[in-house]
């Protein structure tokens, strides 16, 4: 009952996400329309952070505790983790063509977050590959340990290195130059996604829950 | 600069692709496992 109304919730979010995005911020002086991309772009990305962070919680209270209800939080994160950084790098390579000239480069963000990807790609596969649940459980929860160490890394990049993406515009030391409208679409989009992050990460728990059930 | 509509219509239509298509996965995994499972035992022949 409470998934079904958080689903409700996160569907109401993000039709009013989209309005925002598409309705209510301006159109962007120097890039066009082509900007509103952001507002699928930074909130994926921010979403797939908390998931990984998630993801770390989750890895650590099941090395400390071995209880198996912390295996299936770092799974649950993991799979939307991964779904919403494949949106983060796809969804900013199409940016990328027609602001940057080039769908991709080998700039220190956009490398970091391919890492970032493929680590958790990992992750999952090597969940796939261990049938023994301890095992698997310990393996999968020192690759979410150590892959969490890539989040500052993927965000700091722009800071740390020579970099053609933007340096942070949100979460950074410096207050947002952004606009007050396109802040307020983008915090609108922030939440449409978290809720939607909250309501797959539940279900995926409920069926992690179920599979061991079933495993007896 | 042009607007490039095709391009945020693309950014966007993938992204609902792909979730859409992750709730559905889960949606069908989580209706498989809450059905009760067939036994062999329970099978009737003929």
């Amino acid at each position: 009952m409470a998934a079904r109304a958080l689903g409700w919730l996160t569907v109401l979010a993000l039709i009013a996400g989209l309005g925002a995005a598409f309705g209510y911020a301006p159109r962007e002086a120097v890039q066009g329309n082509v900007q509103r991309i952001m507002y699928l772009h930074v909130p994926a990305v921010l979403t797939a952070y908390l998931a990984f962070a998630l993801v770390f919680v989750g890895s650590v209270g099941y090395l400390l505790t071995r209880r198996a209800g912390w295996d299936r939080l770092a799974l649950a994160a993991a799979e939307p983790g991964v779904l919403f950084t494949g949106i983060t790098i796809v969804s900013g390579s199409i940016w990328g063509k027609p602001t940057w000239g080039t769908w991709w480069t080998w700039d220190a963000r956009l490398t970091s977050t391919a890492v970032l990807f493929l680590v958790y790609v990992g992750y999952l596969l090597l969940r796939g590959m261990v049938d023994e649940p301890d095992r698997r459980a310990r393996a999968a929860a020192v690759v979410g340990i150590l892959g969490a160490a890539n989040i500052p890394i993927v965000h700091f990049s722009v800071k740390w290195w020579r970099a053609l993406h933007q340096p942070s515009t949100i979460l950074g030391p410096e207050p947002s130059p952004i606009a007050a409208p396109i802040a307020a679409a983008l915090l609108i989009n922030w939440i449409a996604f978290t809720l939607l992050f909250a309501y797959l990460l539940a279900k995926r728990m409920e069926i992690a829950r179920l599979e061991d059930t079933h495993a007896g | 600069m042009p607007d490039n509509w095709g391009y945020v219509f693309s950014a966007y239509g993938l992204a609902a692709v792909a979730l859409l298509g992750y709730w559905r996965r889960l949606a069908g995994r989580a209706k498989r496992l809450a059905r009760p499972a067939v036994r062999a035992g329970n099978v009737r022949q003929g």
